[in-house]
């Protein structure tokens, strides 16, 4: 693997062919170095295609976006830090330590697609002790995002907390660091686990209900804080008493919440350092020393999973899957014909969707792999949240009769479609060798984008309802020239989404691991260039907005959008024309791209 | 004259400065089982790539059944059936579904595709897989099944790239005697393996390729005169096997030798 120097007969030096040495010993630094070697070259490499240097250029971009908001994020931890302890509410810095925690391990996970992973299962045959194993599986994350952005907020926290007081610099040093070690872990620990869930058919399933089953909840809580927002119907004096009432009625539970937080890990960080700054030591070591044993735990849990794959566990033929299949055998040995196999069978001949056309054989296809793929899952509903989330700003408390801003509708659509950008832009991404079957079957590749449009029209036409209704339940009902033009706005940027969305699909593509939340190979160039189609549309319709309210018109927006939506589908169709020339043009690109091993 | 169902003229494919096939000229007859066999890199996949469509030739034409195949030509489509070296599969479907969707893929009507898939099921020893992924397949159930997805519609030409790869022996037999049967009833097949025990039992003729070029195309008897010829006079009488035939053909004396010189090797 490495040219150790010194060589023996055999290739390898002394040291290295006697004793190892540890994961620092000369042969650990001679497979780190040749491993450094392999990136480089991997990237420069990468470089000889035009498609690398996109790639490439996009990554710097994304980098240089991801560094600024880091430090914009750092910047402000770094001041509320230090007019917190400045100011003597140093209680206060739980809260801070808690939102860290939070967008550290929820940002990787938002932006899983956008990062490109190395696989360290190909070390596995080399001779790698599990410590420089484990080393490097750290290591070459250490330049993740969400690494980078919670590095840049805990180095704001150690600036805004040195400034106020220099006098505790080790301490917090040393707080923040053991507080940053601990998330780097957990992090690392909870995908490794979600990945290894996700290899087996049982767990799978169960991770997906409770994916289901956590997004509905959110949906129900729609009606509970509908009825708190509608609180500023009320008179300011009313209001007052309502957020009196609602505080003592919270309070014995935010006592609880406390009560338990200072010993989870954002808390006990926040309580060492304000035992720091209160002269209580002993309190203060333990608190350090607990936020210590979390991370450890975290370790330890990582390591149970990472010491798995050392040993050569094939995630597709997970133990516990194993034993479920040899159960099953058993089962179906014993009863020919089984109940569920009939199901499955009943199931596949009925099929999902009419018709035996390729169009219905694609749609159904599609459906039930998306029903496996949990990223994808992920993808489209995790803007419904945001729409939840995102609609409270649209409230307005300032009058005594508060108004609803008067876009919100449209805006919070937006938001919907977002979550369908990789749905849209990489159509092709989850079928892996499977895209062979459309260049053999006599099926024409229109027939098969024209499937996968319709189903994705008919699922982003689901999300819409869904989110208009979320809208409607936060806000109240629109104006119906409002909803008017944010149906006609839909109709014409989703033929431009899909026409662009098929292109990019066909030129850009990447394979989208569907066993996989983490650990996946994205594009950042189809990404990136996915976000700029998206804004010139989100552009010509704000434009559009702004007209008719410039004209108080509003009822005028709606017609635009359909002229425009004519111009949009006619593009698609263009596009949907040319999609078999296009495809076959690239059909060597497209299977190499699809069919690499993640 | 007899319309052949594979025919190639020129077919070349570069990849840059790299030509991997280089002027192939290849005719195969209508119901003929034929094994195309070439060392690790000579063109075999390449070339099966541009015979099924799934890679545009540099240069040369190909022909299936008498008419000019190319990317457009959707009605040949229909009449062949292909393994290819990537086997096509949905890891996400279970085998029903997969062979439920790739039949409509080819055309068959819903009723037919479920007939077919249960028949080829049964016949590969599937059938108490149907809750399991693809994905969770082992190597040789998945290769099945891209064998059983490359006949559900009833092909009279079919392409296999190592279909045998990977299977055990009792699956082995039973693919054997499928792919006779078809023969049998007028199909034609193209073959390529490692196994050449396999071809020599199975075709009736063979073409060898190395470093893209085709360096053999015959019966096995012609080839094995062929290379007899060469021989010093007391070894013309031997029957040589395949196998033997194939390492004189491709020159791979010299690699075998050159192995020896590794000393180092415990």
């Amino acid at each position: 693997m490495a040219d150790l120097g010194g060589a023996d007969r055999n290739g390898m030096s002394g040291a290295a062919a006697v004793d190892a040495g540890g994961m620092l010993g000369p042969l650990a630094r001679a497979q780190y170095g040749a491993l450094a070697r392999l990136r480089w070259r991997m990237f420069s490499n990468g470089m000889r295609s035009n498609k690398g240097a996109l790639e490439l250029g996009a990554r710097t971009f994304s980098y240089v976006v991801y560094a600024i908001m880091g430090l914009g994020l750092g910047t402000g931890a770094g001041f509320a830090t230090y007019f917190l302890v400045a100011g003597g509410q140093w209680r206060y810095l739980t809260v801070l330590f808690w939102v860290l925690a939070f967008l550290w391990q929820v940002i990787p996970v938002m932006l899983a697609s956008f990062q490109e992973q190395f696989d360290l299962g190909i070390l596995l045959r080399f001779p790698v002790r599990f410590g420089s194993y484990v080393l490097l599986y750290l290591v070459f994350g250490l330049l993740d995002i969400s690494t980078v952005l919670g590095g840049l907020c805990c180095a704001g926290i150690w600036f805004g907390f040195a400034a106020a007081r220099p006098s505790l610099l080790p301490w917090i040093t040393l707080a923040l660091g053991v507080f940053a070690g601990f998330n780097i872990l957990l992090v690392r620990a909870i995908f490794v686990w979600i990945d290894r869930w996700l290899a087996q058919r049982r767990t799978r399933e169960i991770l997906g209900a409770v994916f289901m089953v956590a997004l509905l909840s959110m949906q129900l809580l729609n009606p509970t804080l509908y009825q708190t927002r509608h609180s500023g119907k009320n008179s300011p004096r009313q209001q007052v008493e309502k957020i009196n009432a609602a505080k003592a009625r919270y309070k014995p539970w935010l006592k609880k919440a406390n009560a338990v937080q200072i010993w989870l890990p954002p808390g006990l960080a926040a309580r060492a350092l304000r035992d720091a700054i209160e002269g209580r030591r002993v309190q203060g070591v333990a608190s350090l020393g607990l936020l210590g044993f979390y991370a450890l735990l975290a370790g330890g849990v990582l390591a149970i999973r990472l010491k798995a794959e050392y040993r050569g566990e094939n995630l597709g033929s997970a133990p516990a899957r194993e034993m479920a299949v040899l159960s099953r055998t058993k089962a179906v040995a014993s009863f020919p014909g089984a109940a569920s196999a009939g199901r499955e069978a009943g199931w596949a001949r009925d099929g999902i969707i009419g018709g035996s056309g390729p169009i219905a054989a694609v749609m159904e296809k599609d459906v039930r792999s998306l029903m496996r793929t949990l990223p994808l899952l992920y993808a489209i509903g995790a803007p419904l949240l945001l729409v939840l989330v995102f609609s409270g700003v649209f409230i307005k408390n300032g009058g005594a009769q508060p108004s609803m801003f008067p876009l919100a509708l449209p805006v919070c659509m937006v938001y919907a479609q977002l979550g369908f950008t990789q749905v849209f832009y990489n159509n092709l991404g989850t079928e892996g060798a499977g895209i062979q079957i459309y260049f053999l079957s006599p099926t024409p590749f229109r027939t098969v984008l024209l499937a996968k449009n319709l189903l994705h029209s008919l699922l982003f036409a689901a999300v819409a309802v869904l989110a208009g209704v979320l809208t409607t339940l936060r806000l109240g009902v629109a104006d119906n020239a409002v909803i008017a033009a944010t149906a006609a706005w839909l109709v014409f940027s989703l033929p431009c989404n899909l026409a662009a969305g098929n292109l990019f699909s066909l030129k850009m593509p990447y394979r989208v691991n569907p066993g996989r939340l983490a650990r996946q190979r994205g594009s950042q160039a189809n990404a990136l260039l996915s976000l700029l189609v998206q804004l010139c549309v989100l552009a010509v319709g704000a434009s559009v907005f702004t007209l008719v309210w410039f004209l108080d018109r509003m009822w005028l927006a709606a017609p635009i959008f359909l002229v425009l939506a004519v111009g949009a589908v006619y593009a698609w169709r263009r596009v949907l024309d040319n999609v078999d020339a296009i495809a076959y043009g690239r059909r060597d690109d497209l299977m190499q791209t699809l069919m690499k091993q993640s | 004259m007899e319309t052949a169902a594979i025919q190639t003229h020129g077919l070349t494919r570069r990849f840059g400065a790299l030509t991997a096939v280089e002027d192939v000229t290849l005719s195969v007859a209508p119901g003929q089982f034929f094994g195309f066999l070439g060392p690790n890199g000579a063109g075999k996949s390449t070339t099966i790539k541009m015979l099924t469509g799934l890679l545009e030739p540099t240069a040369g034409t190909v022909e299936i059944l008498g008419k000019p195949f190319g990317a457009g030509a959707l009605d040949l489509k229909r009449q062949i059936g292909v393994v290819p070296e990537g086997m096509a599969l949905m890891g996400r479907l279970t085998a029903t579904e997969y062979l439920h969707f790739v039949g409509r893929m080819y055309g068959l009507d819903r009723e037919t595709t479920n007939l077919r898939t249960q028949e080829l099921l049964d016949f590969m020893q599937l059938s108490n897989e149907t809750k399991k992924l693809v994905t969770d397949f082992s190597h040789g159930m998945q290769k099945k099944l891209a064998l059983a997805a490359a006949v559900i519609h009833g092909p009279k030409v079919l392409f296999l790239d190592e279909p045998f790869e990977g299977v055990d022996a009792i699956a082995a037999g039973m693919l054997k005697s499928m792919l006779t049967g078809m023969i049998n009833r007028g199909a034609t097949i193209f073959l390529t393996t490692h196994v050449l025990e396999i071809v020599e039992r199975l075709c009736s003729h063979v073409a060898i390729i190395s470093k893209g070029r085709l360096v053999a195309n015959g019966s096995l008897d012609e080839l094995r005169a062929g290379v007899a010829s060469t021989l010093p006079g007391a070894e013309q009488e031997q029957r040589l096997t395949l196998e033997e035939i194939f390492l004189s053909i491709v020159g791979a004396g010299e690699v075998q030798e050159s192995a020896q010189e590794l000393t180092w090797l415990t």
